[in-house]
């Protein structure tokens, strides 16, 4: 299992510079205004202000196109249904089945808002190392104990993962062919639970290791994001909250007509 | 069993990361008051990252396979320092999978993590259980995995019912709900077996383990005694 994540963290662009406080705000607001949208009329404004926003960023399509993959799967799974059963609008009808208008409007609305959440989610983290994200989360007071917890989970995922690798590969050359019998089970939880003493063991040496280090002793996190960064960066939270706004308040005053 | 972005109004993302935010307070609270958490925490960190790697083995139950979500076990094995260790997953998942969203993190929380604790109480039933240990254990780790799947089930499957577009046929709701509930009911069996033979896994082979993490502790008198490995890591 290889996880890729900070592979175009470095690359320069006005996404890449944008302080990493204010970034995160910023689109954290955003993603809340587009969540906001209960009419489709406004999905293309959020997905153009994505679309715009991800040009801005440099970032390759691939990298949308990975990510978007398998929670694409997902949510067409669970949105296929809405127009063959929602709705008594008929627009077309083959025997059975019939496409109804409120349901294809509904599967349009969670489509667009979905895509649109998903990318900027993506942008955040495409444009912003792991590292300085969690930083930023501390500066607005996550609590320590997670951050350390989450980065220290983070840097032994992949050890972790590869054990899991080497212990399926074991158990291949022994011969082990998953059925669902009991003794498989029984297998299967056995791997489960060796992994889990395996991390459980290596924790306490990992912890003796941090100790000599100093770690518990007036340990503080020391945070390096202070501040909101420059006008600019100021700015560009000002421009998320004004596109927010902007959808919430069509919504709520009705200025957008139905369908 | 995740809420993927975009699915549910904002009130309820809102109200996701608030509850669960409340949630993680409360847990921050209890490990504050009951261990030192800076002796805890590579435990609890590198135990997150291990579930988050077991959650991906696949467990074959013919005609398909299925993924456990562990929540119970987490809540046997962690203590308190569950909720906080499912938020650190769940965060990852969309992170690095796409799994759930970033804006309804909060929401996925209290699914999974809500009944890990309920499991971390229910495992404290095997006090009371018969005196063989892989009885004991059996039985209090069925309970808390199958207990906390049908939880995490229930709530997955109410906040659905919250979602549902209005216009949705009344019928077809109703039995695309009950064909969802029943086709979890083998998964919260199969949850509760193999969290049973986990945890009588670990009490044969690591007892210390399920003794949970938050636990009065005098971690700062603990005389430190490496040894070269030790120092290498």
């Amino acid at each position: 299992m290889r996880l890729t994540l900070d592979a175009y963290a470095t690359l320069q662009s006005p996404l890449h510079r944008w302080w990493p406080r204010a970034k995160l705000v910023g689109l954290g607001l955003l993603m809340l205004g587009f969540a906001s949208v209960q009419q489709v009329q406004l999905v293309p404004i959020c997905l153009l202000v994505t679309a715009v926003l991800y040009l801005l960023s440099g970032l390759p399509l691939s990298f949308l196109r990975s990510r978007l993959r398998y929670p694409g799967f997902f949510l067409l799974g669970m949105v296929i249904a809405l127009p063959l059963f929602s709705g008594g609008t008929i627009l077309w009808q083959w025997g059975p089945f019939a496409i109804r208008q409120e349901g294809l409007l509904a599967m349009g609305l969670i489509t667009g808002r979905f895509l649109s959440i998903v990318t900027i989610g993506m942008l955040l983290l495409g444009t912003t190392p792991l590292l300085i994200l969690i930083d930023t989360l501390v500066s607005l007071k996550l609590p320590p104990l997670i951050a350390e917890m989450a980065l220290l989970a983070y840097r032994y995922l992949f050890d972790i993962a590869d054990q899991l690798a080497h212990l399926r590969q074991a158990m291949r050359l022994r011969g082990f062919h998953p059925k669902g019998d009991r003794q498989s089970w029984q297998q299967l939880a056995a791997v489960t639970g060796t992994l889990l003493v395996r991390s459980y063991e290596r924790s306490e040496r990992v912890y003796k290791a941090m100790r000599l280090r100093g770690y518990g002793y007036g340990h503080s996190w020391t945070n390096q994001i202070q501040g909101w960064g420059q006008a600019t960066d100021v700015a560009a939270v000002g421009l998320c909250v004004t596109i927010t706004l902007v959808l919430i308040s069509l919504q709520i005053w009705q200025i957008v007509p139905g369908p | 069993m995740h809420i993927p972005d975009g699915f549910v109004p904002p009130q309820l993302c809102i109200a996701g990361y608030g509850i669960s935010g409340f949630v993680t307070w409360q847990c921050l609270r209890r490990i504050n008051r009951h261990s030192d958490p800076s002796a805890q925490m590579p435990k609890a960190a590198m135990l997150a990252a291990a579930f988050f790697v077991a959650s991906s083995i696949q467990i074959p139950l013919p005609p398909a396979s299925l993924h456990l979500i562990f929540s119970g076990l987490l809540g046997a094995v962690l203590g308190y320092y569950a909720f906080l260790a499912i938020l650190i997953g769940l965060f990852f998942q969309a992170l690095f999978l796409g799994h759930g969203g970033f804006s309804t993190l909060g929401l996925n929380a209290i699914i999974i993590g809500v009944p890990a604790l309920v499991g971390h109480a229910i495992f404290q039933l095997k006090r009371w259980l018969p005196r063989s240990p892989a009885l004991r254990y059996g039985i209090s780790g069925f309970l808390a995995g199958a207990v906390g799947m049908t939880l995490a089930v229930t709530f997955f499957i109410s906040l659905l019912i919250f979602t549902v577009p209005t216009g949705f046929d009344v019928a077809t709701e109703r039995a695309a709900l009950l064909t969802l509930g029943i086709a979890h009911g083998p998964l919260i069996i199969v949850e509760g077996i193999f969290t049973a033979l986990i945890v009588t896994f670990l009490q044969r082979t690591k007892p210390e383990l399920l003794t949970g993490l938050v636990q009065p502790t005098n971690a700062h008198s603990q005389t430190v005694q490496p040894s070269g490995e030790q120092l290498c890591d």
